[in-house]
């Protein structure tokens, strides 16, 4: 009896075999997809593909894909520029004398994709205007606040009124989330745009199978020629391990990895492939409120300062070259950096300090919270270790990353390890986390960012923003980081670009892997200079 | 029979509206705000004031809450906060995705978790028989299911080139077949559809399989242990049957009401294991759906999922509850 158990459980677990191994041989690759040039990319999926619609580094990465906008980042000596600009969509563009009006002259015979037809000044109009009207779902108006009126003077002639000279207004007219220019055509049902957008970029949007790939066909008509590749497959790959593996199989080209670690950089490595890095990338960085007990006392600040070691917490995380120790707290590459100075690293100096401070056993800090996501848990780990040794003890709990933006928006937390990117200009980077009006305030309901709580560069932003020379612009946001030094309210860790494994044997890049594009884009500038060589 | 079905399924209307009640207020307990998770560090107070206009959280959350429940029973789930997309046409697409491989994980299960829960109860004298299942089932139990998952996928998919790294193969392109009757006049490209969704499918079933596989078997050994102890096993030994007739005759058939427990017991699992096997595997379905919906605080896609799911379990609970009068005789309802 139990043989004829045994034999008929064989015999099943053998037809199982069988079948795998049947299915196995059964379905090869298509053959279509070996001739044409297809470049897969493992990405998450993104929320839209309405470039007005979404903060997200996915959905701003294959936007690049799709939108131009009027004015581009420069290419300078071999390389994609931060703060230097030159015209995309507009062929030229002048100003008033009062700074004021600019008056954009467009290209001629730029086409939208899928027949939308040619690209006008209503187009313009219209890609600006519905993101200052506050349709719904618009993430970026705020950055197009500074505008007062558009008039289409002719197709090709657009008028932009602002309310006042804006130092930073080419840049905000970048290809680059606000700056896409959009088919009037095709977006005026907003609600179905998502999903069917319409561009004028290299690549048009084929089709969406939800939560597994995104199909993107080459646009013959793109105004900068017709790139090599014929199509994109934007897959949605949530995990890192199965996007290294796909990288190895040769089932993807490029990543676009969550996060990219020592160890993610090391398989790349041992896989003989690059990391294209492109900053300035994210800064993570620490606020400390000055409103918020025992923050409110100088050396109480200056204490904590001495007692993270940067550099500790930026090689473990990203050793070598995965980051740049940060210098300021703006960012290398934005318009007005200069380089800081902060407490060196020093124990015993900070407990000096607290001591001075009528803290010469420390203090607690309770119910502390932190995202579970991304680098939060990571880098308030290793600083938790470092604070303790100082005797500041982080009573630390880990949270959902939207519960954790929610409670630093209400001031729970004494310290704010924050992390971002933004226009690549001291202005909008200073105004967003330094000015007093962005002052979080559960009261108001204010959700600003100004964890800091500072006020004391409102008078330097003003001024910035009403200076039309640049040197004295770079003069006054000089001043504005040298007094957020003397206060001690931030303390940048590391700046980290943005990185895309990529297989160099079958995919060329324009740009030195190594910061040759040194911009803001979630992903390549120019996807149409990319090209497959095997 | 036709009266207990109906009482059955109109207990499950109540259940299934305290489930979405429940999930609601879940969602909205839960710390955390969809336009800030949407928003992220971009945020500014002005547009996070909008973006909750928009989507209508300012409303009170009583209104919110009738709201949800008067579309809910018209089956309108509202529309994804984060893509959009309505929220009964996103679980359309998704489920047959899950329903294949939860249906298939539960035949490798069975093939594998029941012939060796039973060997094992009957072997379970000889060590060297019971022992290496027991540690079968015990990998099995240990075994996450996404570390397995990684290791077929750096195995079959990668080392042998065997399998398809990521995704669901064209189920979409089959179900349109079906429904339009394509698969009789192009059997041939239905056939190759199949065969591709089936290649698609077998490292994900074998991984969630496996693994539920060990729960399986133990389940199964305990209910053989139990059926043949019982006295008319010894009779029908005593009065000399063959073993093979003793074991399928009599224990398989006795043992078939606490595994059908199990059955019912399994999907919930099995639904559970999806959230992990989707996302190692990059399968779409309505784990990966629902885990990132949670995250995102998309209040209507989770919501949505999760009344999916809460039908699935009382539609399986209800089927194993009618199957056990099939398999026993002296089960009756009225």
């Amino acid at each position: 009896m139990s043989r004829s158990i045994s034999s008929r459980l064989s015999a099943a677990l053998v037809a199982g075999l069988t079948l795998i191994v049947a299915l196995a041989v059964a379905a090869p690759d298509s053959a279509d997809a070996q001739r044409k040039k297809v470049l897969n990319i493992a990405a998450k999926e993104p929320d839209t593909l309405d470039p007005h619609a979404s903060t997200l580094g996915q959905s701003q990465a294959i936007a690049r894909f799709m939108f131009r906008g009027l004015t581009r980042f420069a290419i300078k000596d071999g390389k994609v520029t931060t703060a230097e600009v030159e015209p995309d969509l507009a062929e030229s563009w002048t100003l008033s004398p009062d700074g004021t009006l600019w008056t954009f002259k467009l290209k001629k015979g730029v086409q939208f994709h899928k027949g939308h037809g040619e690209m006008t000044a209503e187009d313009v109009k219209f890609s600006f205007e519905r993101q200052l009207q506050k349709t719904p779902g618009m993430r970026y108006g705020v950055n197009l606040d500074v505008i007062k009126s558009i008039e289409v003077i002719d197709p090709h002639t657009v008028q932009i009124m602002l309310k006042a000279f804006d130092p930073i207004f080419l840049l905000r007219m970048v290809g680059y989330q606000q700056g896409y220019i959009v088919s009037k055509k095709a977006a005026t049902n907003h609600e179905q745009f998502k999903w069917q957008p319409i561009g004028t970029g290299p690549f048009y949007f084929e089709r969406h199978a939800p939560r597994e790939k995104i199909v993107l066909k080459v646009f013959d008509k793109f105004v900068g020629g017709r790139p090599q590749i014929d199509e994109v497959q934007w897959f949605d790959v949530p995990e890192d391990a199965t996007k290294l593996i796909g990288l190895e199989k040769g089932t993807f080209d490029l990543l676009y990895p969550e996060v990219v670690t020592a160890d993610v950089a090391d398989q790349v490595k041992r896989m003989g492939y690059v990391i294209d890095r492109r900053g300035p990338g994210s800064q993570e960085r620490f606020y400390l409120d000055i409103t918020h007990k025992p923050f409110d006392d100088v050396r109480v600040r200056k204490a904590f300062m001495h007692a993270i070691d940067r550099k500790a917490i930026k090689e473990t995380m990203y050793p070598g070259g995965l980051a740049r120790l940060a210098t300021s707290c703006v960012s290398p590459g934005y318009f007005g950096h200069i380089q800081m100075n902060f407490p060196e690293h020093d124990p015993e100096k900070a407990k000096k300090l607290l001591a001075e401070a009528g803290y010469p056993n420390g203090f607690t800090v309770k119910n502390y919270t932190i995202s579970k996501s991304f680098f939060y848990p990571k880098v308030l780990t290793l600083a938790q270790e470092q604070l303790r040794k100082v005797g500041i003890n982080v009573e630390m709990q880990v949270v959902e990353h939207a519960t954790y933006h929610d409670n630093i928006r209400k001031n729970l937390n004494p310290f704010v390890l924050y992390g971002g990117t933004r226009i690549t200009d001291a202005d909008p980077w200073l105004s967003l986390f330094f000015d007093s009006k962005e002052i979080p305030d559960p009261a108001t309901g204010n959700k600003g960012t100004n964890f800091a709580h500072y006020k004391a560069i409102d008078d330097l932003l003003h001024a910035g923003r009403v200076e039309r020379d640049q040197k004295k612009r770079a003069a006054i946001y000089a001043e504005a980081q040298k007094r957020i030094e003397r206060d001690l309210v931030c303390l940048p860790i590391s700046d980290v670009p943005s990185q895309w494994p990529r297989n160099q044997k079958r995919v060329s890049a324009p740009f030195d892997p190594e910061y040759g594009e040194y911009s803001l884009h979630y992903s390549y500038n120019y996807p149409e200079l990319l090209k497959i060589i095997n | 029979m036709v009266t207990y079905v109906l009482r059955r399924l109109l207990v499950a209307v109540p259940m299934l509206l305290g489930a979405m009640s429940i999930v609601f207020f879940a969602m909205r307990v839960l710390p955390g705000d969809p336009c800030v998770a949407m928003m992220g560090d971009q945020a500014t107070s002005e547009a996070l004031a909008d973006c909750t206009k928009n989507l209508g959280l300012h409303r009170p959350l009583v209104v919110q809450y009738a709201d949800y429940m008067w579309r809910s029973v018209q089956l309108d789930f509202g529309k994804s906060l984060r893509q959009g997309y309505p929220v009964s046409e996103y679980i359309a697409r998704m489920f047959p995705h899950t329903f294949i491989l939860v249906m298939a994980a539960a035949v490798v299960a069975a093939l594998v978790g029941i012939p060796v829960g039973i060997v094992s109860a009957l072997k379970r004298r000889n060590p060297l028989i019971d022992y290496p299942l027991r540690i079968f089932a015990l990998l099995g139990l240990s075994m996450p299911v996404f570390w397995l998952g990684i290791l077929l996928l750096i195995f079959f998919s990668l080392r042998l080139n065997l399998f398809p790294l990521i995704g669901g193969g064209d189920l979409d392109g089959v179900i349109a077949m079906i429904r339009s009757g394509e698969m009789f006049k192009y059997p041939g490209d239905f056939a190759i559809a199949i065969l591709d969704v089936l290649h698609h499918l077998t490292l994900p079933a074998l991984a969630l399989g496996f693994t539920l596989a060990a729960t399986v078997s133990r389940l199964s050994r305990s209910a053989m242990l139990e059926v043949i102890s019982q006295d008319y096993i010894r009779t029908a030994r005593a009065k000399g049957q063959i073993e093979r007739a003793v074991v399928y005759k009599h224990a398989l058939r006795n043992m078939m009401v606490p595994l059908l427990t199990i059955i019912g017991l399994f999907v919930a699992i099995a639904l559970t294991g999806t959230v992990l096997t989707e996302t190692v595997f990059t399968r779409p379905g309505l784990g990966k759906m629902l885990v990132d919906a949670i995250s995102a605080r998309d209040y209507p896609l989770a919501q949505g999922a999760i009344t999916v799911f809460t039908m699935i379990i009382i539609t399986v609970n209800l089927m194993v509850d009618m199957l056990y009068a099939a398999v026993d005789p002296r089960i009756t309802y009225k």
